[in-house]
């Protein structure tokens, strides 16, 4: 067999198998027998995030159009061959990668992950399906219109990446999905659906190496493409930096609710400060223990979801804190989420504090590597990432150890002025948009 | 009242100050939450095993002995006049609303479970205390222990933790009636504000549980009709004459009438043509049997899809609390069974004596 195993890595008592295929595929297998079920997560190094800002949105469509032919298989066949044996099979695309889901009872998994590997290395993309795709999308980006929320994450996300990709959202906008062709599409397709740019993530009823095998009979014989000089490298990308000029961003719209949402730029998934930052964002915003929480519903009824969330990302990501509240208290939620941010570079925490939300990232992480499906997509992830399945580990411990002077300096260090967003009436708008709110 | 109540449990009791349950779970890596719909409220604790023991005692002293401060009372009646808030702000939830009053006319089904603001600020916290004793006693609960603990120990547990109840008393109890069935077409339009597509939501009424059979059956039809890619509808309607933008069909199974409900996302000039389409596809189903391969895919389907929602112990809990609660544990387990032995001509009865295209409610959202 054409593989190189390397170095086993301990989940709890199960472990990560990780191998390496002749063509640059990396796979990924853990064994759990605990259902008969297996789930594949298959990651592509591709996304919103090596979009070109003109074709923003590709990828979101790539994914669409990708279960609707191959060579062979109609969408309709397609649909058929997956439901007949009851499973489920999806792909999508997020900011730092695509993925393709697929999750069948043991017996069938060998048939489906045959199938995936006909979508994912020759789709056909027909052209009635790019059409079709591209209008349910166009229909889609105007949809999240409608979400009081997704229009505060929308402009929040515009006003802080600027230039970057991240500033737009996975579905693209209106102006730039209408232009995308079915060339564009294979084009996209070509560059970026190569073995050495894959990670097939396998975690259920499966030995391992039976797991590495099937991979290897299915992937094996696809070549990363080369010219006469040799294998075309992956294109290398120039992002703009991100800097931050935090400003505030409006839309006055007459919902009951009004959204205020704060954000901070924050560090990649790479950088030291990335774990000091998921445990800041878990102590303010994660459950019903939460600072934020406890402080702005709890003791003073301004919310019924006051939140904050912290995304993993390759490059800059945003820390983000948010409440929904009677557009009366606008004023009053502007002032107490910032203060609660604010607090952070000015009171350490305590012993206590900082142990209970150090249990609660450490528990709820393991909560959340349960299913099948939850296994695989945390080490596929990490894969792509670059992190390694090691990552797993190191999070853990790193979480474990850090110490409440380094919040503070990491707080201190981005939680200068946010970025604010606000959505709703215009006696909401009114409170917040003056300079004598600040 | 039951929403609002369950919201005001987590303000604890004589031993336990407000927040300090939340605190007590989250402190040891667990997580806690609650929900409320309209046959129970549901409560659970997501935590390692080792600390079942410490955290089941602190849920039941919740459970059992909520004080229901006054001036909590108050401060989470904002809490909730939020949570109402956020769902107006939601068309699809509206929509929903507006679907359920017009099929259950007299049934509590047809109201909202978050309650509107006028009804919260005329409950008082002793009226509240009196509906949390009259109906948190044994009778009406179930308590679900699934994970790595010896069953005599979580027995020992739950007798231990679930012992004193309150004295019940003296409230007047809501009798509800199955809801009679429907006899006409109930068309509502709503026009909103900043829509940017219609919704048709069209509801059948279901059996209860004590039809358990039949409800088995709606929800093969269900996912035939709109459950994927390759179901009826959505292959024609979304994939060939593309005509919708998503079209889904749901069956709630609930204790005293289910609800059967196909939902489209559309543009507003296509709802009667689309209304007209399901129409005619529920009509084929009464005059036509399923083919054989189209059963056992969607057999398969489902039986899978119940494999898939009981990978973890937080799941199999809330499916045995579930069927527990409106009607018996066991028949969760016996669900794919059930399913195997659906037969054509019966699932063919089915739709004819629940999906008539004649006999339906619909609500249509348009942009103002």
């Amino acid at each position: 067999m054409s593989v190189n195993l390397s170095a086993a890595q301990l989940l709890e008592n199960r472990q990560v198998h990780r191998a390496v295929l002749d063509n640059g595929l990396v796979v990924l297998a853990v064994e759990n027998s605990a259902a008969d079920i297996v789930s594949a997560r298959i990651f592509v190094r591709a996304g919103g995030r090596y979009e070109p800002p003109e074709q923003a949105g590709l990828s979101h469509l790539l994914t669409s159009v990708l279960t609707k032919g191959t060579g062979n298989l109609s969408s309709l066949e397609i649909a058929e061959r997956v439901e007949s044996v009851g499973a489920g099979l999806g792909a999508d695309a997020a900011a730092d990668y695509c993925l393709l889901s697929l999750k069948t009872v043991s017996a069938d998994f060998a048939e489906m992950l045959e199938l995936a590997a006909q979508l994912l290395r020759s789709p056909s993309l027909p052209e009635a399906e790019v059409e079709l795709e591209r209008r349910l999308t166009l229909q889609g980006i105007r949809s999240m219109q409608e979400q009081p929320f997704s229009i505060a994450q929308k402009q929040l996300r515009q006003a802080m990446y600027q230039q970057h990709p991240y500033a737009l959202p996975s579905l693209g906008t209106e102006e730039t999905v209408a232009q995308i062709s079915r060339e564009d599409l294979q084009q996209y397709h070509q560059t970026y659906f190569r073995p050495d740019n894959f990670v097939v993530s396998i975690a259920g009823r499966i030995a391992p190496e039976d797991a590495i095998a099937l991979v290897d009979q299915i992937f094996g014989d696809w070549q990363v493409p080369t010219t006469p000089e040799g294998k075309i490298p992956l294109p290398a990308l120039a992002l703009p930096g991100i800097t931050s000029h935090p400003k505030q961003v409006i839309s006055t719209q007459d919902t009951q609710q009004a959204i205020v949402m704060l954000g901070y730029l924050a560090a990649a998934v790479h950088s030291p400060e990335y774990v000091a930052l998921k445990l800041l964002n878990t102590y303010l915003g994660n459950g019903l223990s939460s600072r934020l929480f406890v402080e702005l519903r709890e003791k003073r009824g301004l919310a019924y979801e006051v939140s904050a969330f912290y995304p993993t990302r390759l490059d800059a990501s945003q820390f983000v804190v948010y409440m929904g509240t009677a557009p009366d208290n606008a004023a009053i939620a502007l002032d107490g989420l910032r203060q609660e941010v604010e607090r952070l570079c000015t009171t350490l925490l305590t012993s206590e504090e900082l142990q209970s939300a150090k249990n609660k990232l450490l528990g709820q992480y393991a909560l959340g590597k349960q299913t099948n499906a939850q296994i695989a997509q945390t080490f596929g992830w990490y894969e792509i990432l670059g992190l390694g399945v090691e990552f797993d580990q190191q999070f853990q411990i790193e979480a474990a150890n850090v110490a409440a002077e380094t919040l503070q300096a990491v707080a201190r260090q981005h939680f200068a002025e946010p970025y604010v967003s606000l959505v709703g009436p215009a006696i909401a708008i009114d409170q917040v948009a003056t300079p004598a709110a600040s | 009242m039951a929403h609002f109540l369950e919201h005001m449990v987590f303000k604890g009791t004589d031993r336990l100050l407000p927040g300090q349950f939340d605190q007590v779970i989250e402190d040891r890596g667990g997580m806690t939450n609650a929900a409320t719909s309209h046959d129970y409220a549901h409560y659970f604790i997501n935590t390692t095993a080792p600390h079942l023991e410490e955290t089941l005692p602190c849920l039941a002293d919740l459970l059992l002995n909520a004080a229901i401060p006054e001036d909590e009372f108050v401060r989470e009646r904002d809490v909730v006049l939020e949570e109402i808030r956020q769902a107006n702000d939601d068309p699809d939830w509206l929509a929903f609303q507006a679907l359920i009053e017009s099929v259950y006319q007299s049934h509590p089904y047809g109201r909202p479970v978050l309650g509107d603001e006028a009804g919260l600020m005329q409950r008082s916290p002793e009226e509240m205390r009196c509906f949390h004793r009259a109906h948190y006693q044994p009778e009406n609960m179930t308590v679900v222990v699934v994970g790595n603990v010896a069953e005599a120990q979580a027995l020992d547990l739950v007798n231990q933790a679930f012992s004193q109840f309150p004295s019940r008393p003296n409230c007047p109890v809501a009798i509800a009636h199955a809801e009679p069935p429907i006899t006409e077409i109930r068309r509502q339009e709503l026009y909103l504000p900043r829509l940017e597509q219609a919704r048709l939501m069209m509801a059948w009424i279901g059996p209860g549980v004590d039809q358990l059979r039949d409800a088995y059956g709606l929800d093969l039809l269900s996912v035939l009709l709109a459950g994927s890619r390759s179901s009826r509808l959505v292959r024609e309607l979304r994939e060939e004459r593309q005509l919708v933008q998503a079209i889904a069909s749901d069956f709630s199974l609930q204790r005293d009438s289910s609800l059967f409900t196909i939902s489209a996302w559309l543009a507003p000039e296509d709802v009667d043509r689309v209304e007209a389409l399901i129409g005619d596809r529920l009509s084929e189903l009464t005059t036509t049997a399923i083919s054989e391969a189209e059963l056992i895919r969607y057999k398969r389907l489902l039986c899978n899809d119940y494999a898939f929602s009981t990978e973890t112990a937080i799941q199999l809990a809330g499916l045995y609390g579930y069927y527990n609660t409106i009607a018996q544990a066991e028949i969760a387990v016996n669900y794919p069974n059930q399913i195997q032995t659906l037969q054509a001509e019966e699932l063919q009865q089915l739709a004819s004596q629940y999906l008539s295209p004649y006999h339906y409610a619909a609500t249509i959202l348009k942009p103002l």
